[in-house]
């Protein structure tokens, strides 16, 4: 297995991050970044689609165990798993997608990076959001909730993204 | 056959996906927040020694506040204690008057391990559990006695407990001055806000009234602080108001907590679920 480690070593630090700081800044209601999907979005290109699935379910379930949520987590990141090849393949093309290595500034380009940063984290904010809101009532109070979180795990994501391909080679 | 395999492998990671989809949604449509709290408190066995070890961080940098308020209700607690001081001196005269024996309520402390005030359901979990007389159904106050929750589950050190900023709470609330009574609970919205719906409309609130809780929930002793009357409106059909309180508790501050137990709780619930009362309440 290639790279096994980095990525070990990914998920702890992206849990950890999200358990012991990010679950307890309890700064206002509107900011909630989910930062642990940052694992699913930085695994290889060409990861097959049951261990994307696979490593969706881990984290989903890990995240519940220790948030307290009763499954939210692991409904908002099976989609994104899921989707997530199908998001690549329409964002830089199939053949590109085939050749691997880890998604980055550096292999997809800062614009489509960003692109599909944004996407996958839109995707995982707006069910988690909406499932633990769990009605329309304050609808516009939720997708204002979405949005704030969303540009936070952003600009984290993009730092976590930084920090992880610093020392490893973008290409396979 | 054949071909039936060949097609469940074109689509196997489809079908895998919908499968654990429907089971994830099929455990969180079971779930209550009980079931939440109960999954916290038996993970808390692992992480609770770390997430002790930053609130204790935290609470070293609240400890100034805290003592602060501490003294304030020390001085007011000595006043009230000369009161009763007398009393007692006087009351040592005639020695006619019965002991009351055990007070009802049983009084203890516990320290915040980890809270949050930025989800739709949020718990707290304190760091005295079972070994600590910590028992479910517990109310817990902050240190100047406003109403901060009530503990749903424990393990032997650790004890989860729901916030009033948990939008499955439910307590029952008055003003300060006067018998109606509404509920209390969370729109989920603003973390220094609770609502007390279904008050009467003959209730007249003002802003700045204090709100207090009722003897008739399970759960606090009569006139524990909830908070202040911030704004009240009448609802459409003009028969109740909606009343939205500031908290007396500073939520997103919690250090440390004092915990309530209601001794005759288990009695009064006996009780309301005995044969005899079941026989009238049966249509």
């Amino acid at each position: 297995m290639y790279r096994t480690l980095p990525y070990l070593a990914l998920f702890a630090a992206t849990v950890l991050l999200q358990v012991f700081l990010f679950d307890n800044l309890s700064i206002s209601v509107y900011l909630n970044p989910l930062i642990y999907v940052a694992f699913i979005i930085l695994l290889p290109l060409d990861t097959p689609p049951a261990v994307l699935l696979g490593a969706g379910l881990l984290t989903g379930v890990v995240m519940d165990a220790s948030m307290g949520t009763a499954g939210i987590n692991t409904i908002a990141t099976l989609p994104v798993a899921f989707l997530r090849p199908m998001l690549l393949n329409l964002l830089c093309g199939r053949e590109n997608v085939r050749e691997g290595g880890i998604p980055s500034v550096e292999r997809l380009g800062r614009r489509t990076f960003i692109d599909y940063l944004l996407l996958m984290i839109l995707m995982h904010h707006t069910v988690f959001f909406l499932l633990e809101a769990l009605s329309w009532e304050h609808l516009l109070h939720t997708v204002i909730r979405i949005l704030v979180s969303s540009l936070l795990t952003l600009a984290f994501v993009w730092i976590i993204a930084r920090v992880f391909t610093v020392k490893l080679s973008v290409r396979v | 056959m054949r071909k039936l395999i060949e097609f469940i492998r074109s689509i196997y990671v489809v079908v895998l996906f919908v499968v654990l989809e429907v089971l994830a949604v099929s455990y969180y449509a079971h779930s209550s927040s009980y079931t939440q709290a109960r999954l916290l408190a038996r993970t808390n066995q692992v992480s609770g020694g770390l997430r002790s070890l930053f609130g204790g961080i935290r609470r070293y940098f609240l400890m100034g506040s805290e003592n602060r308020v501490l003294l304030d209700r020390i001085t007011q607690l000595e006043e009230r204690l000369s009161r009763y001081e007398e009393v007692v001196a006087s009351a040592h005269l005639d020695s006619c008057l019965q002991s009351i024996g055990e007070s009802k309520y049983f009084y203890t402390v516990a320290s915040v391990a980890s809270n949050s005030i930025n989800r739709q359901q949020n718990l707290i979990t304190l760091n005295r559990g079972r070994n600590a007389g910590i028992q479910p159904d517990m109310s817990v106050l902050t240190p100047d006695g406003a109403m901060v929750g009530y503990v749903v589950d424990c393990t032997d050190r650790y004890a989860v407990a729901i916030s009033v900023l948990n939008t499955s709470f439910r307590a029952s609330g008055k003003l300060a001055d006067s018998d109606y009574l509404g509920s209390i609970y969370w729109d989920g919205l603003d973390p220094h806000v609770v609502i007390l719906g279904e008050l009467s409309k003959y209730a007249e609130p003002h802003p700045g009234d204090e709100v207090v809780t009722t003897g008739f929930s399970e759960y606090f002793p009569e006139g524990v602080r909830i908070g202040w009357v911030e704004s009240a409106e009448l609802d459409p059909m003009r028969t109740s108001y909606t009343v939205r309180v500031r908290l007396a508790a500073e939520m997103s501050r919690l250090s440390d907590v004092i915990v309530v137990e209601n001794r005759d709780l288990n009695e009064i619930r006996a009780l309301q679920q005995s044969e005899l009362i079941e026989q009238h309440t049966r249509m």
